[in-house]
């Protein structure tokens, strides 16, 4: 029984990526490390998209809370926007949006550096060169974009948490001292430490695709332009199978 | 491929500045939820906790001091709750705290209320166990609430009965629709007033009596104030009693007067002994009566005589008619 070409092309390309995820780990506690070339993906991946992914979050933080607001008035409990806007934020807002935003940013760049590089063949001569290019340009990605991802989303959080408490001040009188005493009030650890530990996850999702993206580009120019985005579009997939996957575990471990 | 510059400041900068909010966040719970600061344990029993579980907070007085650490059950009626209370409590709370469960708002978390007894008590020590007190829950309040009801929907059908009685009652509709009731009561409450003022008018006529009376005006006055007519009485009760022992006497010589007489009567002297014991004397007064009655005879037979004389016979006829004509008019009117 022949499988349909679309069936056996995800099935194939699912085994490739699980396989270059494989590799990823092998590789990645073998020595010998490059450090500066971390640090310097680092310095892309993680400072560099801090202004969008505040300015986003920002916004996100404002525009929510302002949304917020008329349901809250119509029950009366408009004093607890801050409460609702926190959680809100903490739990999935900040850690999916930052997510995706750093897949549109991170996932296409990735992959499109990788494929432009594989279509000129410069992974070709990095090997032939005696350069591990898998160890250079896929381990200081991935694991860049993998502890970067969740240093934005906190930082992310902390500026959705202050466009919220600009936006609780458009239409009421909020001190900052109660805002946060509010927000803090309600969260819990089990509020945290899950969106803390599945950005980990959206973090290495986001590199691993873009990598393998690029890694296995098709020659030629349109190849880059498919491989950088199918990066995005994969990885923000599979943020959002991630994100149902850990919101069943936290549910089934009682920490909602 | 250009070498981009790294900026190692930038970047740990913006590493930690990650981290720290994560760190800040982290405490800010860990604080909320007295995870840090050192702690005691207090212990309370309840019969039933409402829902409380690990966690939810402890309130003493209102402020947060601490956390439910562990709920346990004891036996089926008794179930001890242990809380995680700041060491600095130790030196504020009295170990005659009594502790209830309430909750946050209407719907809201339950929490543990720790208040002060305002008696003097040593200040709690660690793992002791406080009293608690059973608090209202909203079960009970549904429960009470519907007994009230089923009472109500009692007194609402009688209410009901009573309701159509009244409209059914004809009488009662006829003096609602009655138009000349108004007046009537009105004229009514106008005699009742009159009827009062007249009343007033009697009570204060009878007050200013009452009040010459005392001042002795008045026959009635004088009866109650007059000194000489009690002696003028006096002397009159005085008088009848003369009149009484005089009466006496009458009687004491009565008596011996009709003593005299019976022994008369027995021994045969005096007119009364004759009159009843003597057969001669009644002889003579037979004959005396029989001679009566020969003169009587013989003067009916004169009368008689006298009748049929034509001298009187027109009179008598006369007297005849008279008596007949009576009889017919008697007849006539029975």
């Amino acid at each position: 029984m022949e499988l349909p070409v679309k069936t056996s092309e995800f099935l194939k390309q699912t085994g490739e990526a699980s396989a270059f995820a494989g590799r990823f780990f092998k590789e990645a506690f073998r020595p010998r490390y490059e450090i500066a070339e971390f640090t310097r993906q680092c310095f892309v991946i993680g400072y560099k998209s801090f202004p969008l992914i505040g300015l986003t979050g920002f916004i996100m933080g404002l525009v929510l809370t302002i949304q917020l607001r008329p349901s809250l008035i119509e029950y009366g409990v408009e004093s607890q926007l801050p409460a609702m806007v926190g959680i809100a934020i903490v739990r999935e807002i900040g850690p999916v949006i930052t997510a995706l935003i750093f897949a549109g940013k991170i996932g296409s760049s990735i992959g499109a550096e990788l494929g432009s590089m594989k279509v000129t063949e410069q992974i070709d001569a990095m090997e032939v060169s005696g350069t591990n290019p898998f160890k250079y340009l896929v381990v200081t990605r991935v694991l860049a974009a993998t502890l970067m991802l969740p240093v934005l989303v906190m930082l992310g959080d902390a500026i959705s948490l202050f466009g919220s408490y600009l936006g609780v001040n458009i239409r009421g009188v909020t001190s900052f001292n109660l805002f946060y005493t509010q927000v803090f009030d309600v969260l819990a650890f089990g509020d945290v430490l899950p969106a803390f530990i599945k950005s980990f996850f959206f973090g290495f999702a986001v590199g691993i695709i873009g990598c393998y993206k690029g890694y296995y580009s098709a020659k030629g120019t349109e190849g880059v332009g498919q491989s950088a985005n199918s990066a995005v579009v994969v990885s923000s997939i599979v943020i959002f199978i991630i994100d149902l996957v850990v919101v069943q575990i936290t549910d089934l471990l009682n920490l909602n | 491929m250009a070498k981009k510059t790294v900026n190692t400041i930038k970047l740990g900068v913006f590493v930690l500045s990650g981290l720290l909010f994560l760190i800040v966040m982290l405490y800010m719970i860990g604080k909320n939820r007295n995870l840090f600061g050192p702690a005691f344990v207090l212990k309370a029993q309840f019969e039933n906790v409402q829902g409380l579980v690990p966690g939810n907070n402890v309130r003493f007085s209102g402020i947060q001091v601490g956390t439910v650490k562990r709920i346990n059950i004891i036996n089926d009626t008794l179930i001890e709750v242990v809380m995680l209370v700041d060491d600095k409590m130790q030196q504020i709370m009295r170990n005659n705290a009594i502790v209830a469960i309430g909750s946050e708002g209407l719907m809201g978390n339950k929490v543990v209320n720790i208040s002060p007894a305002r008696s003097p008590a040593p200040f709690v020590t660690k793992g002791e166990l406080l009293s608690s007190r059973k608090v209202l829950n909203t079960d009970d309040m549904l429960q009470t609430l519907s007994k009230t009801n089923q009472d109500i929907a009692v007194v609402a059908a009688q209410l009901k009965i009573a309701v159509q009685r009244v409209n059914n009652s004809a009488a009662l509709w006829a003096i609602l629709n009655d138009e000349t009731l108004p007046q009537n009561l009105r004229s009514a409450a106008a005699n009742v007033q009159q009827a009062t003022a007249r009343a007033a008018i009697v009570a204060s006529d009878l007050q200013s009596i009452i009040g010459s009376v005392k001042n002795g005006k008045g026959s009635l006055g004088a009866v109650l104030t007059d000194t000489s007519f009690a002696v003028s009485l006096h002397d009159a009760i005085e008088k009848i009693k003369g009149v009484g022992d005089k009466a006496d006497e009458l009687a004491v010589s009565l008596n011996s007067v009709i003593t005299g007489v019976k022994q008369d009567y027995n021994t045969g002297r005096g007119p009364v002994n004759a009159l009843f014991k003597d057969s001669s004397m009644v002889v003579s007064i037979s004959k005396s009566l029989d001679n009566i009655q020969k003169g009587t005879d013989a003067f009916n037979q004169n009368m008689e005589a006298l009748k049929h004389n034509f001298l009187f016979r027109g009179y008598f006829r006369k007297l005849e008619k008279q008596k007949s004509k009576e009889n017919r008019q008697g007849f006539a009117a029975q």
